[in-house]
């Protein structure tokens, strides 16, 4: 890691007596020596030929405008199967800009796991998971876990048709895997069937747990960041560590300025969305009408093709569990300590392929 | 065993006495359309079947058959026979063969178990068959376990086939057998039975569309394909909803026959209940036979949806007006032309309401009141249908579009009163409904249009923000450079 000697900079003292701003700091520095944190968290160097097209950032950038939005989401939406339908009417409808809220928390949703595969995938082929970063790759799939689970709480709450029946076949799915199946059926539901137990916990689970575990995960995947520094995609850390030799620079402000002009331009496709396609909502859960096409959303969308083409659903609901394992222990499963891309052509090979053909089924799902 | 000497008797008897009845009522009877049926009409006097036979009695019970191990091994004809009659209720009922074709079922000898002597009847008659049906049919003891009316037999005399039978000993009508089965009776409630209720039609037509078998009594063979096009056909055969009316829920099923002019709002009324009590409202009904029934605007086999379209000729098509339309020579008295309205052109209300009658107002507001109502929720539903393309949450506009509709139904079926207050009473409310749905549905098109300028608005002022910091990080790039900022590090 690189620390930046640079001063903080600091407002322009015009006269003999300091400035409040000045003051405060002054005031702040002299009980809690913040100074010297802010420069162990600010002040580090990234390399000048890193490319992280800033998928990263943009993902910590949702998980903070899902959490505000969440949190104005959840002072008028009610979690019982009674009221949760028309507290959302009343949040679209009803309320001013409720339906801004609505719907920029579900586009940020959508994007949120868009941009995290995203990151993902730039990692994967810049070898970004390799030596040092192999443990900030587990916590990364770990954050792909939670994230998926995000969307598959979220989804239950607005209590309609398609929440409610793409729910009913989610948990089912859960509920098919083997020995554990039934166990998961019954916890994810809290009974037998999807009912006011389910909305309860998963609202509880939406809105409680997940996020502190995203912010407990997101934290330590950003220590690990912090600790490893930015990998530079031409060349491969040295080992055992030494101070790169590359060009450098500073991540604050430089590189921080950067990504913040990605969030405004984030922001900016959030609002468009929101705008013109905002949040809908089907008819009311009804458990005794069966929709005609039940469909997940496009995130899972793969998954559910596939199963419905491996005629043994053990085997179907495997292949998604042994594919996330294979993933997630990548960086041991590839030995290979070469980062560039012409010299792994297995794995990129691999890389093409899967990503082929994920995108195959999940367009094959929404078209069948 | 066959039907009882004096049943016979009386059979016979009563064919001679008919013998030289007039054609008119066979036509009378078998006509396909209540425009068949003039009025007044004479109420027909029916020739009375004859009474119920006693059952065919024949030796052991009914766990006794041996006719069934013999012939379920012998041809081909044979073995279907056996099998059909063990899949069909008879045979699951213990209803053995000797039951209807008598014998001794305990033998299985031919010479004893098919012997004249055991009262071995063999195939019987088809004059024959209703009466050996009839038997058990007709006994309330012997059905009250299955829970079965026992009328068929008597319902069947009255009807158009069993008249024609006891009229003309005419074997080609319609017999139990004929719908039933023979051999594999099912359970009417069964789907795969030809007379379980979806399946009526194409039974019915088997004979009532066969050109040959139809050419003797005169009647025409299109009703099944009318009938097919039709609201009521579309919904049974096309859509599977036993709901929807049969061929025997109008005609009758054992007591099959035309309904008469007289009767059809009372068959009709039997599923329009709400409508037969708005049209006994109206002046139409008090006129009684001289005015206009359900099938005047709506046809008899051919019901269409109805609809605006039924007021008034098309401009460019005017009906032919005759006197003789509404009024009957000599002295022009009331009363409709009925064979007029067969054609379907002609079932509007300006057939007999021509611009100059002073009826002719009514109609045309009525007609108005309703395309008013009509009109309003087309314009509201399209304001609807944009501001849901648009996205936005439209459940309050369709509630309020919905009891539009609601109430334009109410002052369409209440066009059978004929009374203008009542119907446009329906209309008003439809428009004010109709009305409110366009309002909402315009305050959510209001509500887009400012969310996509609000949204304008907000990525100029983000855009600015990008351009601003993008400057920033120019300026702080610049000065780094200048500072030689931009090192290897250390």
């Amino acid at each position: 890691m690189a620390v930046d000697d640079m001063p903080v900079p600091t407002p322009p003292v015009s006269s003999a007596r300091p400035g409040t701003l000045q003051r405060v700091d002054d005031w702040v520095e002299e009980r809690l020596g913040w100074h010297q944190l802010a420069g162990v968290l600010l002040h580090v160097r990234v390399p000048i030929r890193a490319k992280t097209f800033f998928f990263g950032g943009i993902t910590l950038f949702l998980f903070g405008v899902q959490i505000a939005t969440g949190t104005l989401l959840a002072l008028y939406y009610k979690p019982t199967p009674e009221a949760a339908y028309d507290s959302v009417i009343f949040i679209t409808s009803d309320l001013d800009f409720g339906w801004l809220i609505r719907s920029v928390h579900h586009w940020a949703a959508n994007l949120m796991i868009l941009f995290l595969v995203l990151h993902m995938i730039r990692i994967f082929f810049q070898a970004a998971y390799k030596y040092p970063r192999e443990l900030t790759w587990i916590v990364g799939m770990g954050l792909l876990g939670v994230t998926m689970l995000f969307g598959f709480t979220g989804y239950l709450l607005p209590w309609d048709q398609r929440a409610y029946w793409a729910t009913v076949v989610g948990t089912e799915i859960a509920g098919g895997i083997p020995i554990i199946g039934d166990f998961a059926l019954e916890v994810l539901r809290g009974g037998a069937d999807v009912t006011e137990a389910t909305l309860s916990r998963f609202f509880g689970i939406h809105v409680l747990v997940l996020p502190l575990m995203l912010g407990a995960i997101v934290a330590v995947h950003l220590v690990f960041v912090h600790q490893q520094g930015l990998a530079d995609p031409k060349e491969a850390d040295p080992r055992p560590p030494a101070v790169p030799t590359g060009r450098t620079k500073p991540f604050f402000p430089n590189y921080i300025l950067e990504e913040v002009i990605a969030w405004l331009f984030l922001l900016a496709i959030l609002v468009v969305m929101a705008s013109i396609w905002p949040a809908g909502l089907e008819e009311e859960a009804n458990p005794l009408v069966t929709p005609e096409h039940t469909k997940p959303e496009w995130y899972f969308l793969g998954v559910y093709e596939l199963l419905k083409h491996i005629p043994i659903k053990v085997v179907g609901i495997l292949t998604p569990v042994v594919f996330l394992a294979i993933l997630a222990l990548l960086p041991f499963l590839d030995r290979n300590p070469e980062i560039r891309a012409r010299k792994r052509p297995v794995a990129i090979f691999l890389g093409i392929v899967t990503i082929a053909v994920l995108i195959g089924l999940t367009i094959w799902g929404y078209v069948s | 065993m066959r039907i009882p000497t004096d049943a016979r008797r009386r059979l016979r008897r009563a064919r001679l006495i008919l013998l030289g009845a007039p054609i008119v009522l066979v036509a009378l009877l078998v006509g396909g359309s209540p425009a068949a049926a003039q009025d007044p009409e004479p109420t027909p006097s029916l020739i009375p079947g004859p009474p119920a036979p006693t059952p065919i009695a024949h030796p052991g019970g009914s766990g006794d058959n041996q006719c069934a191990a013999c012939h379920v091994s012998l041809d081909d004809k044979q073995q279907a026979i056996t099998q059909a009659w063990q899949e069909g209720i008879h045979g699951k009922g213990g209803i053995g063969c000797a039951d209807c074709h008598g014998g001794d079922p305990r033998s299985d000898q031919i010479t004893v178990a098919m012997s004249e002597e055991a009262g071995f009847i063999g195939i019987p008659s088809r004059d024959d068959t209703v009466g050996i049906c009839g038997s058990c049919h007709s006994d309330p003891e012997r059905m009250g376990q299955y829970g079965l009316p026992t009328d068929q037999y008597s319902k069947y005399w009255t009807s158009v086939h069993g008249q024609r039978l006891l009229e003309a000993d005419d074997t080609k009508v319609a017999i139990c057998i004929d719908c039933h089965g023979s051999h594999a009776v099912k359970k009417a409630s069964d789907p795969t039975s030809d007379v379980y209720p979806l399946n009526v039609p194409q039974l019915c037509s088997r004979c009532h569309s066969d050109p040959t078998l139809m050419e003797s009594y005169g009647i025409p063979t299109d009703q099944y394909a009318t009938y097919e096009q039709s609201v009521h056909g579309q919904a049974l055969i096309g859509n599977q909803d036993v709901r929807a009316p049969s061929c025997t829920s109008c005609h009758g099923s054992h007591a099959a026959q035309p309904p008469r002019s007289s009767e059809v709002v009372d068959v009709c009324g039997k599923c329009h209940t709400a409508t037969q009590d708005l049209y006994l409202e109206s002046r139409h009904a008090e006129l009684e036979t001289a005015a206009p029934k359900c099938w005047t605007c709506h046809g008899t086999h051919d019901v269409a949806k109805s609809s605006e379209a039924l007021f008034f000729h098309p401009e460019d098509d005017p009906p032919d007006y005759e006197c003789t339309t509404c009024h009957e020579p000599p002295d022009m008295t009331l009363k409709l032309n009925v064979e007029q309205f067969d054609n379907e052109a002609d079932r509007r209300c300006d057939t007999c309401h021509h611009p100059e009658s002073l009826i002719y107002p009514q109609v045309e507001a009525i007609a108005g009141a309703l395309a008013g109502a009509s009109s309003a929720q087309e314009t509201a539903a399209e304001k609807v249908e944009r501001a849901r393309s648009l996205g936005m949450l439209v459940d309050d506009a369709e509630n309020a579009l919905a009891e539009a509709l609601t109430a334009y139904v109410q002052g369409q079926a209440a066009v059978h009163t004929t009374l203008l207050t009542t119907i446009s009473g329906h209309t008003d409310e439809s428009v004010a409904k109709a009305n409110r749905a366009e309002e909402l549905a315009q305050g959510k098109l209001d509500e887009s249009d400012f969310r996509r300028m609000a949204m304008i608005v907000v990525i100029g002022l983000l855009l600015a923000n990008v351009v601003i910091l993008y400057y920033v990080l120019r300026r702080i790039e610049h000065g780094q450079d200048q500072g030689q900022d931009a090192e290897p590090s250390p």
